[in-house]
């Protein structure tokens, strides 16, 4: 047998599964917890999804979270590995801007594939509700942008986004109340959802008349900043059925796919292109290509994007080859990514309406999958026999971008 | 009595019958700033910063690809061969544009802009990519397509990347 083989064999064998998951609740301030706080919560959660009473059996840590400055904490990944008792077993932490959550996942993927441990415990969380102003958020996430040329001209990320959106507008007649569809339907779809943190019931014209932010962006179409903590237990399903008595009663949800794709920091740097993301594109094609996705529209029953903004999730569509580039406004205005439509996605409530705490967003929204290809959604947005979900996930303005697929196996 | 300075509060969220933390939901909070200071090296930028208090606007060539970049980059990111500098006249097209309405105060340039205002992203005749900087025009005027030319300002500034801007050409 020669060498490839016997890796392509051994990657059918540790294909990871979702053992169980677990989080707390998102809001805008958790008064009562720090960090360690609410991963403790988040874990606690975990191991009664999974039916496990701890964690003695978990081979690996897997820390996900963005900001020492939101965190006010330098090597927090250390300190959680600490609070949740895996010590001695072995930690990494990963980090990817907004990214941070699904890069984490897929780095998780690789070290169940490799063999370097059979079971891994993904733990992500941030405090980025009210411990400081919206004007420092802002210069704190401005931070990720290009210190000496973007952030000290006085750019934010809403800026950049909103560049972007007006130039989307200019070549494709993209128009302000189609991304008003999104900021409304992910606030509704987050009053389905226990555990989001601002559920609304916006009318579009609801979202049009909120304040102007950034123009073309309102305030309506601007994402939460959030408090909160999230974690996945993978492993892979011998290692599953051996440990936790839930795993054995519920369909199996393997994590098949994994894909991440790179672009310019500089949104400048990629003229030509300024309307939509080239780093999605590619992350999208390679997680299909190891999903064996041709159609992804017809292929995938259930999706989170990364709605950052309203907007956002239209380019995504697009660049997820769901809908051809230009025609994500009127698809989504039509209702096609609605509960009930062809594709529905952020059926959590996406960053809109769940919120975003960044180190948790991308296992989050791992989470809302799983919900759903298990089926214990709530059934005001459990998709109907969903058997292939998709998490988009990216950081700055798709610097870095990470597409995750999930399947149930039965 | 004993006194914390920082104090900002202290109170009890609350906890349902048989709440496992009862014990801890006594919850005190504190008003703390952190103040960093840095010398901040512009690296092999500096002598694009240094030109402009000479209000000329230098961009980098690449001798291998012939893409010239505004923003500078020392190293070809196609080529990784270093690159040269050669000076663009200033005038260039909004590609793209947001008008914003709050400003981050990133520092003390930008904390003293007027609100709304408006970040450009324009090609300069001769460059490659777009340089991102403010626009100091009305809102309303401002279009994809437009005509614009850097304005050069004595200061003084905090940070020199605020030595120019955009203004819309006459």
């Amino acid at each position: 047998m020669s060498r490839r083989d016997a890796g392509a064999d051994t990657a059918v064998n540790r294909l990871p599964v979702i053992v169980g998951v677990g989080m707390t609740k998102f809001a805008a301030e958790r008064l009562d917890a720090s960090a360690r706080d609410l991963m403790a919560e988040a874990v606690l959660a975990l191991l009664a999804d999974a039916g496990m009473s701890d964690l003695k059996a978990v081979q690996h840590g897997l820390c996900s979270y963005e900001s020492d400055h939101f965190n006010k904490q330098m090597t927090l990944a250390a300190i959680l590995h600490d609070t949740l008792g895996l010590i001695p077993t072995p930690t990494v932490r990963v980090e990817g801007g907004g990214a941070t959550g699904a890069l984490a996942l897929r780095t998780a993927w690789a070290y169940v594939q490799s063999g370097l441990c059979d079971s891994i415990l993904v733990y992500g969380c941030e405090t980025n509700g009210r411990g400081v102003s919206s004007q420092t958020a802002n210069q704190l996430f401005a931070l990720s942008a290009d210190f000496d040329w973007e952030m000290m001209i006085g750019g934010t990320y809403t800026g950049f986004y909103a560049a972007m959106m007006r130039a989307h507008m200019h070549r494709y007649g993209t128009t302000p109340d189609q991304f008003a569809h999104v900021a409304a339907r992910n606030r509704r779809n987050a009053g389905f959802n226990p555990l989001a943190q601002k559920p609304m019931d916006l009318t579009i014209d609801d979202v049009l008349a909120s304040r102007m932010v950034a123009d073309p962006y309102r305030l309506l179409d601007c994402s939460l900043l959030s408090d909160g903590a999230a974690a996945v237990l993978l492993a892979t399903e011998d290692w599953a059925r051996a440990h936790s008595p839930r795993f054995r009663t519920r369909p199996t949800v393997a994590y098949v796919a994994t894909g991440c794709g790179t672009d310019t920091m500089r949104l400048g740097d990629r003229y030509p292109e300024m309307t939509n993301f080239r780093a999605k594109q590619a992350a999208a094609e390679q997680s299909y290509r190891m999903a064996g996705i041709r159609t992804p529209l017809e292929e995938i029953d259930v999706a989170e994007l990364y709605d950052s903004y309203s907007g956002v999730e239209i380019q995504a569509v697009e660049d997820l080859g769901f809908v051809p580039h230009g025609q994500g406004g009127a698809a989504i205005a039509g209702g096609l990514f609605d509960l009930g439509g062809a594709l529905p996605v952020n059926t959590s409530g996406g960053l809109l309406g769940r919120g975003a705490p960044v180190g948790a967003t991308g296992i989050a929204q791992a989470i809302e999958i799983a919900l759903q290809l298990w089926g214990e959604a709530d059934s005001r947005r459990q998709v109907p026999n969903a058997r292939r979900g998709l998490t988009d996930t990216h950081a700055g303005i798709a610097t870095i971008s990470v597409v995750n697929i999930f399947e149930r196996r039965d | 009595m004993a006194e914390v300075t920082s104090r900002k509060d202290i109170q009890t969220v609350s906890s349902g019958d048989g709440d496992p933390w009862a014990a801890f939901r006594q919850i005190e909070r504190l008003t703390l700033s952190l103040t960093q200071h840095y010398t901040h090296t512009l690296g092999k930028y500096s002598r694009f910063f240094i030109e402009l208090e000479q209000k000329r606007f230098l961009a980098t060539r690449c001798e291998s690809c012939g893409r010239v970049c505004a923003p500078p980059r020392p190293l070809c990111p196609n080529c990784l061969q270093p690159t040269h500098w050669v000076e663009l006249t200033g005038a260039g097209t909004v590609e793209t544009y947001s008008v914003l309405h709050f400003s981050p105060g990133s520092n003390a340039d930008v904390a003293a802009l007027t609100t709304p205002y408006v970040l450009a992203y324009v090609l300069l005749d001769g460059a490659s990519t777009l340089f991102p900087h403010l626009l100091r025009a009305e809102p309303e005027q401002v279009t994809i397509g437009m005509r614009v030319r850097i304005a050069y300002v004595d200061g003084p500034v905090e940070h020199p990347i605020h030595l120019m801007h955009f203004i819309p050409m006459e």
